[in-house]
C-alpha cells in the first residue's frame, strides 16, 4: 500500500513558482555582472615592517588604545587576513580597536614560485618571530600579546612554545589541536595523500585547488545552494555587496608554499604532532606543556572545517594554569563576520586580555 | 662525406620535427588541461588554477561564473520538477525517484570535477598525451599486468616511461571507479533518508507545496549522506587512491617532458625548482648572519655600555675625592689671607656653587666623550 502523499503541489503556484525565479534571475544576472568589486572595510592603517611578501600592519582607532600592550593578530596561510576586517560593520580588528585593544596583522601575502621552498621553520622561527620583533622593538616592550587564528593559531602555539618569553598572553581561535577527531573531513582525506609526491609534483600548492578542496567538504551547499539563495537578493543592493565581498574573499586565496604545505600535512593531520608531543619545527622539539601562559580559547561550534572537538583538546595539552575555553554559536567564518560574533567576540577578548594587562 | 652530410641534415630535419611535435604536443596538452580545470573548478579553467595577479582583480566576474554554473543546474531541475509534480501520479515515492534520482538529480554540479565525467575528462587528456608523444618515436604503450616483460636495448628508457605512464593512466581509471562508486552510494542514501523524511510530512499542513522546500529538503539528505560516506574509511581510502593515481600521472608526464627539454637544451622544471632551492637556502643564511651579527652587534654595545658605566663610577669617585681636597685645602688659604667676614662670605659661595658630587660628574662626563680610545682599550683588556 502507497502511503499518503507528501507533496500537496498546484501545478499553478508551482509554475509561478518557477517563472518568478527565471524572472528574478534574468533581472538579477545584468546587476551581478554590473557589480564592482566591493572593498573590504580597510580600516586605517599603516604598515610598520615588511620582508619578502609579507606586510605587519598596525591599525588605528577612532581614540587611543587604552591596552598597554599590543595585540598581534598571525592569520592562516590559506586564506587572505582581510576576513578579519571584512567590511565596516563587520571588521574583528575595528571592533577590537573599539574596545581599546593596540592591533597589528600580519599580512602573509601571496607566495609564488620563489616561495615554493619556504618550511614551517621559515614562517614560524622566521617570519613570525621578526613580526613580533617588529612590535616588541616598535612599543618597547619585553612581550606582546598574540592572537592566532586558524592555521595561525597552530603557528602561534608552536611559537609560544618555543619563545616563550616574547610573548603575554595568548589567543586561539577556531584553531585545531588534534588533527585526528573522528569528524575533521579534512583530516580523513589528508591521511593517506602521498604529500611527498603531491608537492615534488605540483610544487606551490594552487590556490584553486585549495579552494575545491573546501568547496568539496559541503558540495551542494557551496556550491549550489548558496547561489540559489543568491537570486532571492539580487535586487538588494546591499546584500548584494556583502554577497560579493564574502565571494570575493573565498576565491581571492593565496597559494600555498609547497615545503611548509608538505611539513604542515605531514606534522599536523598525519602525525598529529601537537597531542602525540613529537612535532619539531626547524629541528626544535615543539612541546605544548612549555606554554606556561595564560591563553583563551575560542572555538566555533559549527565548525565544519576545524570541528569543536579538534579544538577543546587544547586544554589537555597546555602546561597553563589560566587556560579559558569559549565556544561561539556558529561556524568557521561566522565567528568573525556574524552580527552575533560582533556583539559577543571583541567584548570577550578584550575583557580577557584587560584581567591579564 | 654526403653521408655524413645527408646524416647531418635527416638529424636536423627530424630535430625541427621534433620540435614541431612538441610546440603541437604542449598546446593540444594545455587546451585540454585548461578545459578539465574549467570543468574541475567551473572557472577561470587553468588560468584561475595557476594563480595570476589578474585573477585578484576579478572576483565579480568569478562569482558570476561560479552562480552560473551552480544555477544552470538547479535552473533545468526546478523545470523539470516543475513538469513532473503537474502530472499526477499514484506513487510519490516513484515520483522522488524521477525528481531525485540519476541524471535529474539537482546537484551535480556540485560534485563537478569529482564525478565520473571528470575522472573521463582527465584519463582522456593523459591519454592524449600518451598517444602523441608515441608518434615522436617511442613505442606503443598499453597497460601491463605486474612482472611483465619491458623493452631493453637503446630506447629502453623511453619506452619504460611511456609502458610507466600508460599504467599509472589505467591505475588511476580503476582508483576514479572506485570513488565513483562511493558517489552513487552517496546519492543512493540521499534518496532513503529523503525518503524516510518525506513520510513523516504525508499528515494535511505538514505537506510541501513548493518546489524550494523541496530542494532545500534534498540538500539537507544529500550532504548528510556524503558526509557520512566522505568520513568513512573507505571513502579515506579512495580518495587518497584517486588523488595519489592521479599525481602519479602528473609526475611521469613531468618527467617525460623533461627528457624531452634535456634533449633540446631548454630549462627543465627541476632546473627551477633547484635554482629556487638554493635561492632560499642563501635567503636563509642572509637573514641568519644579519640576525646573529645585529645580536653580537648588541653584545658589543651592551659590554661597552657596561664598560662606560664602570668608568664613570670610578671617575666620580676619584673626582669627588680630589674636589674635596682641593676645596678644603683653598677654603683654608683663604681663611688664612682673609678678613673673617670675606671668609664666611667665601666658604659659603664655593659650597653652594659647586658640589663635590656635581663637579665630580661633569668631569667624568667630559672624560667620557674625550677618550673612546681608552675605553676601548679597557674593553680589549677585558
Amino acid at each position: 500500500m502507497v502511503p499518503h502523499s507528501p507533496f500537496r503541489m498546484d501545478p499553478a503556484k508551482i509554475m509561478d513558482e518557477v517563472s518568478a525565479f527565471q524572472r528574478k534571475l534574468a533581472s538579477g544576472m545584468g546587476q551581478l555582472r554590473g557589480a564592482r568589486q566591493p572593498e573590504y572595510a580597510n580600516t586605517p592603517r599603516e604598515l610598520v615592517y615588511s620582508e619578502d611578501k609579507l606586510k605587519v600592519w598596525h591599525f588605528k582607532g577612532e581614540k587611543k588604545p587604552t591596552s598597554k600592550t599590543p595585540l598581534l593578530i598571525a592569520y592562516a596561510l590559506v586564506n587572505t587576513v582581510w576576513m578579519t576586517d571584512l567590511q565596516a560593520d563587520r571588521s574583528m580588528v575595528r571592533n577590537l580597536l573599539e574596545q581599546g585593544e593596540d592591533v597589528y596583522l600580519i599580512d602573509w601575502g601571496y607566495p609564488d614560485a620563489v616561495d615554493r621552498w619556504l618550511t614551517l621553520d621559515d614562517y614560524i622561527n622566521g617570519y613570525l618571530d621578526r613580526c613580533v620583533d617588529a612590535v616588541l622593538q616598535r612599543c618597547k616592550l619585553d612581550a606582546i600579546d598574540l592572537l592566532g587564528i586558524c592555521q595561525g593559531g597552530v603557528f602561534s602555539l608552536c611559537y609560544t612554545a618555543l619563545h616563550p618569553h616574547k610573548i603575554r598572553n595568548l589567543i586561539t581561535m577556531v584553531t585545531p589541536v588534534d588533527f585526528q577527531t573522528q569528524d575533521n573531513m579534512l583530516s580523513q582525506w589528508a591521511r593517506l595523500l602521498d604529500v611527498d609526491r603531491f608537492v615534488d609534483t605540483v610544487g606551490n600548492i594552487p590556490a584553486a585547488l585549495m579552494n575545491y578542496v573546501y568547496l568539496s567538504l559541503k558540495p551542494v551547499r557551496l556550491n549550489q545552494q548558496k547561489y540559489v539563495g543568491l537570486v532571492d537578493i539580487l535586487d538588494s543592493p546591499i546584500e548584494l555587496e556583502n554577497f560579493l565581498r564574502m565571494e570575493r574573499w573565498i576565491f581571492d586565496s593565496p597559494d600555498q608554499a609547497g615545503e611548509a604545505f608538505r611539513e604542515f600535512i605531514k606534522k599536523f593531520y598525519q602525525d598529529n604532532g601537537l597531542v602525540n608531543d613529537s612535532l619539531e619545527i626547524g629541528g626544535l622539539r615543539v612541546h605544548l606543556g612549555a606554554i606556561k601562559h595564560p591563553v583563551l580559547n575560542i572555538f566555533a561550534e559549527q565548525d565544519h572545517l576545524v570541528p569543536p572537538d579538534a579544538s577543546r583538546a587544547m586544554g589537555r595539552h597546555l602546561g597553563t594554569k589560566d587556560y579559558t575555553q569559549l565556544a561561539f554559536k556558529g561556524g568557521h567564518i561566522g565567528i568573525y563576520v556574524s552580527g552575533r560574533a560582533q556583539r559577543e567576540v571583541p567584548p570577550a577578548i578584550h575583557q580577557w586580555l584587560r584581567a591579564r594587562d | 662525406m654526403n653521408k655524413q652530410a645527408d646524416d647531418f641534415f635527416k638529424a636536423d630535419a627530424m630535430k625541427a620535427d621534433l620540435i614541431k611535435d612538441y610546440q603541437e604536443l604542449a598546446r593540444q596538452s594545455w587546451e585540454t588541461f585548461a578545459a578539465q580545470m574549467q570543468k574541475q573548478f567551473g572557472t577561470a579553467g587553468a588560468e584561475g588554477f595557476s594563480r595570476s595577479s589578474s585573477a585578484k582583480n576579478s572576483s565579480a566576474n568569478v562569482t558570476v561564473d561560479h552562480a552560473l554554473a551552480g544555477l544552470k543546474s538547479y535552473a533545468d531541475w526546478l523545470q523539470g520538477a516543475a513538469a513532473s509534480v503537474s502530472t499526477p501520479q499514484s506513487d510519490w515515492r516513484q515520483q522522488m525517484q524521477q525528481l531525485f534520482g540519476g541524471a535529474s538529480q539537482p546537484f551535480s554540479h556540485g560534485f563537478g570535477g569529482t564525478d565520473s565525467s571528470g575522472a573521463k575528462a582527465f584519463v582522456e587528456q593523459w591519454q592524449a598525451w600518451l598517444n602523441s608523444n608515441q608518434k615522436t618515436g617511442a613505442s606503443g604503450a598499453q597497460p601491463q599486468e605486474q612482472g611483465s616483460t619491458t623493452g631493453f636495448g637503446f630506447g629502453h628508457e623511453q619506452h619504460a616511461q611511456h609502458q610507466a605512464l600508460a599504467d599509472a593512466i589505467a591505475q588511476h581509471l580503476e582508483a576514479s571507479q572506485r570513488y565513483q562508486i562511493l558517489m552513487q552510494r552517496s546519492n543512493a542514501q540521499a534518496i532513503e533518508k529523503m525518503q524516510a523524511k518525506l513520510s513523516k510530512l504525508a499528515k494535511p499542513g505538514q505537506q510541501i507545496e513548493s518546489l524550494k522546500v523541496l530542494y532545500d529538503l534534498w540538500v539537507d539528505c544529500a550532504e548528510e549522506a556524503y558526509a557520512e560516506i566522505a568520513l568513512s574509511e573507505e571513502f579515506r581510502e579512495a580518495y587518497g587512491e584517486m588523488v595519489n593515481t592521479q599525481i602519479r600521472v602528473r609526475q611521469l608526464q613531468q618527467e617525460q617532458t623533461e627528457y624531452l627539454c634535456q634533449q633540446l637544451g631548454i630549462p627543465t622544471r627541476s632546473d627551477v625548482s633547484s635554482l629556487g632551492e638554493r635561492l632560499q637556502s642563501l635567503r636563509r643564511e642572509v637573514r641568519n648572519s644579519k640576525t646573529s651579527s645585529a645580536a653580537s652587534h648588541a653584545e658589543e654595545i651592551e659590554a661597552l655600555r657596561r664598560d662606560v658605566a664602570a668608568l664613570k663610577e670610578q671617575l666620580l669617585a676619584s673626582n669627588a675625592s680630589r674636589s674635596v681636597v682641593r676645596k678644603s685645602h683653598a677654603a683654608k688659604a683663604a681663611v688664612a689671607k682673609a678678613p673673617r667676614s670675606a671668609v664666611k662670605k667665601s666658604v659659603t659661595k664655593a659650597s653652594s656653587a659647586k658640589s663635590p658630587k656635581t663637579a665630580a660628574k661633569k668631569t667624568a662626563a667630559s672624560t667620557s666623550r674625550a677618550k673612546p680610545a681608552a675605553l676601548a682599550k679597557t674593553r680589549k683588556r677585558k
